[in-house]
């Protein structure tokens, strides 16, 4: 069969030692690759009475069928775990280089088990796999050890974790080629707590194509429609993500300290705009992407990667501050240290809520710019204040007696974009398997950009659907392993042919929402048997009942009951959002 | 009289970021702002009608109506295709 590398590399750190064996193709045919064939593997993998940071939780990194073929953006890679911060099932995908480089080694899976007896770093040339002594780099940051391991683009790719990951903050991030992360959920964390510190990779295999002239085609009609569409071909180059500040300022649905507010005075100052005109040096991709969304800022201190838009949020409105060189320099600070943005920032956020209610004696204060980098650095490596923030926001504000203080869901933080103002993303961030995230589905196309079509986002009737179509979508993006920015300018159905083309095996759009309705209801399943029910699929009481006094969301709060009963029967769930027999039976998973 | 916010690269194109216009109606407003613009005409406008993907908002609400009517002091805000996640 073609597209798929049909091995699995299975390392098990406390031996020290590892095996290979071929891919359940059946499986793969199913669940595709990426998001898909990790949460198919972890559920076998990992049960609930499994500590995330315990040495039987594991990692499993994973490629997808068009990884490293050269279609556009076919560069991204996923890990799998339980989630340390969470609890739920975790999947987190990277764009970058190493991914397409771990394509090449031959394996369709990475799965890391166990814990090592001391720090190693693993390189994987091929068939040959070497287990190094991490000693002298361990405590070391990303930037440093991804230069002492060797890091070239197209040739040698390192992952690794940084002092966050070392000290099992449930923030912490994976990162990959200096700047790019597996950030979301604390996988950095499971990292750490099995003592590897890196994963290096250098391979030669080419990705069989099967239909190699269906495949030419759908690489040159791609290539024209992303030309064509004005979002991938000059929005996202010329601003990047940031562009979204503004906007989301406008209308009312930019949470703003700790969301206490739903407009930010400083928008502007922080917005893409601005970083465009002072700090911008220049645009950048990952492999194989003409889209070009990556910034490359500058201050006088740093110069890097970033920063995104939800990153610029999190450290900007969320904490009060419109200091934008401020800002990019605490999302290169968390890149070096291997910390999630969003989260960092949101926790910070909370702790200056929680300290100027006094509930908390902090320093931290809405608008103190110069405490941000020392309270990154303080939460990667668990001194004073950054021992209290470095596990989340929940865990923060549950020690100070007030949880409702967390702007999270299922325990992780909220991105940006304040439902308050947005109905439909108040339903997904409430049902989003892996917390309050907008990368499962994110309704700011229809409900803000008009992508496809612009809907009415204080309307609550009919919204879950959209929100199920998302998710659907958006989880078969995630397996094949895609960048979702494609999709703005190209249909699902691109997708479905290319994938056919590649494999071989025929799919159409259908059996694409398909692979995405099935992986949604797994890591559904995952999460009912780790012991989630109805009750974890909420928001906290703020966005729930504290409605915005201005604004243009001014008397609006999520009417999450309503959708969440449409939204469960939308899926065919019961009234206790349990996938029911039928639907499982139909989506191949009623043996599990 | 009514102010526009102009937003992403349509500031560059009309060289200000905002602008007053008198105008009772969106679509008069907009009449008046390629008029005084020209450059902008492109940008907002294929074949007579909105381009598809550019976002007006009236004190931060979406409107796809151009026959809205407008009032004193009303922010009208207009941007150009944009994404992000």
């Amino acid at each position: 069969m073609t597209g798929w590398a049909e091995k699995i590399l299975d390392i098990d750190l406390t031996a020290q030692s590892y095996t290979t064996y071929p891919l359940d193709m059946e499986m793969a045919r199913q669940f595709v690759g990426g998001r898909g064939l990790g949460a198919r593997l972890l559920w076998d993998l990992v049960g609930p009475d499994i500590d995330p940071l315990a040495p039987e939780n594991v990692l499993i990194f994973t490629n997808g069928p068009l990884t490293g073929t050269g279609y556009q953006t076919s560069n991204r890679f996923s890990v799998s775990t339980k989630s340390p911060l969470t609890g739920t099932i975790l999947d987190a995908n990277s764009g970058g280089f190493w991914g397409m480089q771990f394509k090449k080694t031959g394996y369709a899976v990475l799965i890391v088990r166990g814990k090592a007896a001391r720090p190693v770093w693993i390189e994987i040339k091929n068939n040959s796999v070497a287990f190094h002594d991490a000693g002298e780099l361990w405590g070391l940051r990303v930037f440093a050890v991804t230069e002492r391991l060797g890091q070239s683009n197209n040739q040698r790719n390192v992952l690794c974790i940084g002092p966050a990951g070392e000290n099992l903050s449930r923030m912490a991030a994976i990162m990959n080629d200096r700047e790019r992360a597996l950030a979301r959920g604390g996988p950095g964390a499971v990292m750490g707590s099995k003592n590897l510190k890196a994963i290096v990779v250098e391979g030669s295999e080419r990705p069989q194509i099967e239909d190699k002239d269906l495949f030419k085609f759908m690489l040159y009609e791609t290539r024209k429609l992303l030309a064509a569409s004005p979002l991938t071909s000059q929005a996202l180059p010329e601003f990047g993500t940031v562009v979204l500040m503004n906007i989301m300022n406008n209308i009312g649905a930019l949470a703003t300290r700790n969301h206490q507010q739903t407009q930010f005075e400083g928008a502007e100052a922080i917005s893409g705009e601005e970083l465009t005109e002072k700090y911008l040096v220049k645009n950048a991709s990952c492999w194989a992407c003409p889209i070009g969304c990556t910034r490359i800022s500058k201050t006088d201190k740093v110069e890097g990667e970033g920063p995104e838009f939800e990153s610029t949020w999190a450290f900007g409105a969320q904490c009060g501050i419109d200091d934008l060189p401020a800002i990019i320099e605490a999302n290169t600070l968390c890149n070096d240290l291997g910390l999630d943005t969003i989260s960092a920032g949101s926790t910070i956020a909370c702790a200056m809520e929680l300290s100027e209610s006094k509930y908390m004696d902090s320093d931290l204060r809405f608008g103190r710019a110069d405490l941000l980098a020392p309270t990154l650095e303080a939460m990667a490596y668990r001194r004073d204040v950054g021992a209290d923030l470095a596990d989340g926001s929940l865990r923060l504000a549950t020690k100070y007696g007030h949880a409702e203080l967390s702007m999270s869901a299922k325990g992780l933080e909220f991105p940006a974009y304040d439902p308050r103002g947005m109905q439909g993303q108040g339903l997904l961030y409430a049902t989003s398997n892996r917390g309050g995230c907008h990368m499962r589905g994110n309704m700011v196309g229809p409900e803000v950009l008009g992508l496809p079509k612009l809907i009415d986002r204080f309307q609550v009737q009919g919204k879950s659907s959209f929100v199920i179509l998302h998710q659907n979508s958006s989880a078969a993006i995630d397996s094949l392993v895609l960048c979702k920015f494609t999709n703005m300018g190209v249909a699902d159905e691109y997708f479905a042919r290319v994938l056919s083309a590649v494999t071989g095996v025929q799919y159409d759009t259908g059996d694409m929402i398909k692979v995405g309705e099935r992986v949604w209801n797994l890591e559904r399943l995952y999460n009912l048997r780790e012991g989630f029910t109805r009750k974890d699929d909420t928001l906290p009481p703020r966005l729930l009942n504290d409605a915005p006094t201005e604004g243009p969301s001014k008397g609006w709060v999520v009417q999450l009951e309503p959708m969440l009963k449409e939204y469960y029967r939308g899926r065919s769930w019961d009234e206790n959002g349990v996938p029911k027999a039928a639907k499982l039976a139909a989506l191949g998973l009623a043996g599990l | 009289m009514p102010i526009v916010k102009l937003y992403a690269n349509l500031r560059r194109v009309a060289g200000v970021q905002e602008i007053s216009v008198p105008a009772a109606s969106l679509k008069t407003l907009l009449s008046a702002l390629v008029t005084e613009i020209p450059a902008l005409e492109s940008h907002l406008f294929e074949d007579g009608q909105l381009r598809r993907y550019v976002i007006i908002t009236i004190n931060g609400h979406h409107v796809t109506v151009l026959d809205t009517e407008l009032a004193e002091g009303d922010q009208i805000a207009i941007f150009p295709p944009i994404a992000g996640g």
